[in-house]
């Protein structure tokens, strides 16, 4: 009617179809709520054209913690990346004792929930939830099960994942209660009120305030660590770590990444990936390197490892391969400044790079070692020390400065390269039976 | 009666048969929701608040119930007695049921449809809530309506202005339903 009077006032069925629209509205959110382990470089790649920072903090992540899993967003991946490490961590101890001692330590956890007065027919569907992959992680080393996919699986199952959630956001939520000293001075609101708003929801993203009061009062008392690595446009060339627990022991330590409003898990490298027979088999069989393509590469998770090995491609006696169809063929047999750049510069374009193409690897000054290298994983340190002047840590390609602002490892020629074994130089990855004259001393 | 008869049939025995059994097969979800409303009915039954009910429709489908509030002493509501409806999703408990008034009712947060303006109903739900707790917080907002988030803007200033003629809106609109 009085259009004139109501120029900007909705009609009560355009105000009625908006509430629906807003009442209705879902996030989109895509794949599964916790997905396989896979490459950090899929995180660089994310970046490669982002801003510089983090293009060069996610390709040194990349090094330092090859493997990631990413959790949907949700509203609930902070809770679910936690409760997730936390029970992989316990299924990888393989200890049946610990499972059982952790699984009655959180049972007996009802007793906060108890003393701030949720009813127990509530909660019990909550908590048997939980005590159920209790009783799968268990059930599991038993029967000398290694694929931790029964994990993925009840993390994904979206009744038993909000059930398992649920319980852990209610315990931190007691534990805030009970608590409140140690958290209302972090607090905008009262602690109760912080706690029914944001923690006891079904949908609300965890903060540094609810993560530190889940880990403190959940989680520490397994005797777990937790890291939160933050990728922000901070000063620096590798994402910030953060310790939430004193200890944060290697094998037992839950590492979060975190960036605004999200988190996913990250992994330091495995030590059995360097010691899998798997690999050197597979470089056994391997005579036809052609096929190998960008997208292998990207999936060849071993590959960071290599890169990281310490003096690897300096050293002599790995360039007399006996394969002389290697791609590596290139790299000079005669010892090598540690920090030559490597053969890796014949590299393909990535997809990304196709649009922008890359230029050809400056010839750059040997750049200062950015934080990676001394995050080397311990078997690595262990290899003996090739060249006695020079860092342990040859600086490869990927880790050079100038280079990590441009999109990504590519890291073929390694893959399948005689010289991956270097990596096995015990005594049991001495393979070359059948060519004894090229054996290496 | 009819109700005793239904609260038999779709508590205890079975519901906990069934968690025994299956407590490491992957559930259904209809099956842990039906789990869940049927913990909550027990509840009500075995101890019910003054002033609120909540049963099942008759229809034997769980997942839609009919409750009552009893409008609180010295409000405006006092003495009436509130229809409303509750819709539990396939995912209940963690996403809040849609809950409407049925009973025509004069209030700043609630639309002449029947609608609901609270946040524990939205974003601020939680699982640990349930048709109890859902009903008392109604009940209270029926005392203490959130004046600045109103769905009917002009009992929302009518119950700051003048008490006397909110209350004569409130009357006015009230109409008892029937049974069933």
């Amino acid at each position: 009617m009085s259009n004139s009077a109501n120029a900007n006032a909705l009609s009560t069925e355009e105000m009625e179809r908006f509430q629906k629209l807003s009442n209705e509205f879902e996030p989109d959110v895509k794949g599964p709520a916790v997905s396989v382990k896979q490459s950090s470089h899929n995180i660089a790649l994310e970046y490669a054209n982002a801003d510089p920072t983090l293009a060069a903090k996610t390709s040194a992540l990349a090094l330092t913690h090859p493997t990631t899993r990413v959790m949907r967003g949700d509203g609930n991946c902070g809770w679910r990346a936690v409760i997730f490490g936390y029970f992989e961590i316990l299924f990888n101890l393989r200890d049946p004792h610990r499972v059982q001692a952790e699984s009655q330590r959180i049972k007996n956890l009802n007793g906060l929930l108890d003393r701030v007065g949720h009813q127990q027919d509530i909660y019990e569907i909550f908590v048997d939830e939980t005590m159920d992959i209790f009783t799968q992680t268990l059930t599991a080393i038993q029967n000398g099960v290694h694929d931790e996919s029964f994990l993925v699986e009840a993390l994904c199952n979206e009744n038993q994942s909000n059930a398992v959630i649920t319980h852990f956001r209610l315990l931190t939520s007691a534990w805030m209660r009970l608590n409140p000293q140690d958290y209302q001075a972090f607090l905008s609101l009262p602690v109760d009120q912080y706690c029914s708003t944001r923690i006891e929801t079904v949908r609300t993203e965890i903060d540094e305030v609810g993560l530190q009061a889940l880990v403190v009062g959940i989680i520490k008392d397994a005797g777990f660590g937790v890291e939160i690595l933050y990728l922000d446009r901070s000063e620096g060339d590798a994402v910030t770590p953060h310790p939430l627990t004193t200890a944060t022991p290697a094998g037992a330590t839950i590492r979060l990444l975190y960036r605004p409003g999200h988190y996913d898990l990250l992994y330091r490298p495995e030590v059995e990936v360097n010691i899998n027979p798997m690999v050197n088999y597979q470089y056994g069989m391997t005579t036809n390197y052609a096929p190998w393509d960008q997208g292998a590469a990207h999936n060849f998770e071993i590959s960071p490892q290599m890169m990281a090995i310490p003096n690897l491609m300096a050293d002599p006696a790995f360039a007399m391969g006996p394969d002389p169809m290697s791609p590596m063929s290139s790299v000079s047999p005669a010892p090598a400044s540690p920090y030559q750049p490597s053969p890796t510069h014949e590299m393909y374009p990535t997809p990304i790079q196709s649009h922008a193409p890359v230029p050809a690897v400056p010839s750059i000054p040997a750049p200062s070692p950015p934080a990676v290298q001394s995050s080397a994983p311990k078997p690595m340190m262990s290899l003996p020390s090739r060249t006695s002047d020079g860092p342990q840590i040859r600086m490869n390609p990927f880790a050079m400065k100038a280079s990590l602002n441009r999109a990504l490892p590519v890291t073929t020629p390694f893959k399948n390269s005689p010289y991956n074994q270097a990596h096995f130089q015990n005594q049991d990855f001495e393979p070359i039976h059948w060519e004894p004259s090229d054996s290496r001393r | 009666m009819d109700y005793t008869m239904e609260d038999t049939q779709n508590s205890a025995p079975d519901a906990v048969g069934e968690s025994k059994l299956n407590s490491s097969a992957p559930r259904n979800d209809t099956q842990s929701v039906t789990k869940r409303l049927q913990a909550e009915l027990m509840q009500l039954m075995l101890s019910p608040s003054p002033g609120i009910s909540a049963f099942p429709d008759a229809d034997g489908n769980l997942l839609s119930w009919t409750a009552t509030i009893t409008g609180p002493t010295e409000t405006p509501y006092e003495g009436l007695t509130m229809k409303l409806s509750f819709a539990f999703p396939n995912n209940y408990p963690y996403s809040p049921p849609t809950v409407l008034f049925k009973t025509p009712i004069y209030h700043p947060n609630v639309d002449f449809s029947g609608r609901i303006c609270l946040d524990i109903l939205k974003d601020k739900w939680s699982a640990v809530y349930n048709v109890q707790s859902v009903l008392l917080s109604l009940q209270s907002l029926l005392g203490e309506p959130n004046n600045a988030s109103p769905l009917n803007a002009q009992a929302a200033e009518l119950w700051d202005s003048n008490q006397e003629e909110f209350k004569r809106h409130v009357l006015a609109r009230h109409r008892d339903l029937d049974d069933e």
